[in-house]
């Protein structure tokens, strides 16, 4: 879900929109709305070519009522006052404001996506491995599917294989990353094959996600060496990967190919979760 | 896996779209949990034969990848863990250590054999003029690899001759099947003995592999 929307005025209902969206709507927008843009930032003399980025700076200034006519233009399409200033450095600007097509993304601060992409990733994990309503209609679990957060996980958790073990670190990494990463592409061409109906990259976005869990346990078993607390850990973060897994894969297909569609998933997570207490 | 393979035998549909199309694979994966656990079950007795006739006209390539990974991550795991094992009884002060490069191994010597043999098999036996199919042998080598599983679970016992013993008798099952079911689907004759034996050894040969390198 994206969460662009939150944190100003929603002029706009707020709905769920994917990037792609965004960015149609946004060139709708600006085919429509044509020179009559508003940049509530800029002096009528200053005006920037009209063009479909306009973008909000954190300090505007609400315009001055000159009398030149493009201003005069601009001040009749305001329905109502400016928004007061959003406070700076908040993602705001993509957002909606009623002033005409909502600003481009690609002009925005870098903190700015960085901090859109890290709230992403974040809410895309509450969705996926804790329980929420959605869980078993995988369409609606996971519409803002992104993979910045399965590449987070699986680096993470070779990174944590490699650090745990006293020999040979770079194959085990390269071990670790090349079962995870062809495994979710093999697991998603497994339902693919089997009749399933998934769409790839968000199959892929969800099994990365699940590996969460494991994740967690390889890090606490980094710290803690005793072979006994490991297996307990393995097990618990396991079973958590898998139940996370779970409503996903079966929902995918048909329910006779239910254990089908399932077992590999359960022997990449087995195996990952014997890396993790083996390598040492 | 040729599309005009399929036209020699009358009953399987030919839905190939190209290569690069999940669609034209489907095909091969058109099987439900029953019938796989079935065949699956079929492949621990050696004395069937009747393998082929059991695949019938939906021979499934599932049971091929698999049960293949299946083996691979088996070996790599119990295979440290036997090893392990053994070296424990003969030093106690030998601490756990995994070696990685079981897994890597494991892979190449399970992925490879399955893939190569059936399809050496497939090549020899058009180039002698008898009827096969491709995708009849990978799934029948694949399903013939399933006793392993177990097998590498037993091999953890850290007694040797035990160990020999138990590869001994699962290494002989897993060739029966692979030559009793060769030898009713391609039929007997004189010429074709030599490749019955060539797989019978090849699959003993796989099983002292997996002994000598996993399980040492």
């Amino acid at each position: 879900m994206s969460n662009s929307h939150s944190d100003t005025i929603p002029l706009r209902p707020s709905n769920s929109q994917s990037d792609i969206d965004e960015i149609r709507s946004l060139i709708d927008d600006s085919v429509h709305s044509g020179p009559a843009v508003v940049l509530p930032a800029r002096h009528p003399a200053t005006t920037p070519p009209p063009s479909s980025s306009p973008f909000i700076s954190s300090n505007i200034p609400p315009p001055p009522p000159v009398s030149s006519s493009s201003s005069l233009q601009k001040l009749q399409s305001v329905p109502a006052a400016p928004p007061p200033p959003p406070p700076v450095g908040n993602s705001s600007s993509i957002v909606a404001n009623g002033f005409g097509p909502p600003p481009n993304t690609l002009t925005e601060p870098v903190l700015d996506t960085v901090k859109r992409d890290l709230w992403r990733i974040v809410s895309n994990l509450k969705l996926v491995v804790f329980p929420n309503p959605f869980r078993e209609d995988p369409g609606k679990a996971l519409r803002d599917w992104d993979l910045w957060g399965p590449f987070f996980f699986i680096v993470f958790l070779g990174v944590a294989l490699s650090w745990s073990a006293s020999v040979k670190k770079s194959q085990v990494f390269a071990v670790a990353f090349a079962l995870l990463a062809a495994g979710a592409v093999i697991l998603t061409l497994n339902v693919l094959l089997l009749g399933g109906h998934i769409i790839f990259f968000q199959s892929l976005s969800l099994l990365g996600y699940c590996l969460f869990p494991l994740d967690v346990g390889a890090l606490i078993c980094m710290l803690k060496d005793n072979v006994v607390a490991k297996v307990i850990i393995v097990c618990l973060a396991l079973a958590w990967s898998s139940w996370a897994a779970y409503p996903f894969m079966s929902s995918a297909v048909n329910p006779n190919r239910k254990a089908l569609a399932l077992y590999p998933v359960l022997l990449m997570y087995l195996s990952v979760g014997f890396l993790i207490i083996a390598i040492d | 896996m040729s599309p005009t393979d399929e036209g020699f035998d009358q009953q399987s549909q030919n839905n190939w779209k190209g290569v690069f199309s999940i669609s034209s694979y489907t095909q091969y994966f058109d099987v439900d949990t029953d019938v796989v656990v079935n065949r699956l079950i079929s492949s621990f007795y050696p004395a069937g034969g009747d393998f082929f006739n059991k695949i019938g006209a939906n021979p499934d390539l599932y049971g091929l990848i698999w049960i293949t990974t299946t083996l691979v991550f088996m070996l790599a795991a119990f295979g440290n863990c036997a090893t392990y094992l053994i070296q424990k009884r003969t030093d106690r002060t030998t601490s756990w250590s995994f070696d990685v490069g079981y897994v890597n191994a494991a892979a190449c010597g399970i992925y490879g054999y399955s893939l190569v043999v059936p399809v050496a098999f497939y090549f020899l036996l058009r180039y002698l003029g008898s009827n096969a199919s491709l995708v009849r042998f990978l799934c029948m080598w694949g399903y013939s690899l399933s006793i392993f599983i177990p097998t590498a679970f037993l091999l953890l016992i850290p007694v040797e001759i035990l160990r020999w013993i138990i590869i001994l008798i699962a290494g002989t099952a897993s060739s029966c099947f692979v030559t009793l079911n060769l030898t009713s689907y391609i039929g007997g004759s004189n010429d074709l003995r030599m490749m019955m034996i060539a797989a019978f050894l090849l699959q003993m040969a796989l099983a002292i592999f997996i002994k000598a390198w996993f399980f040492p």
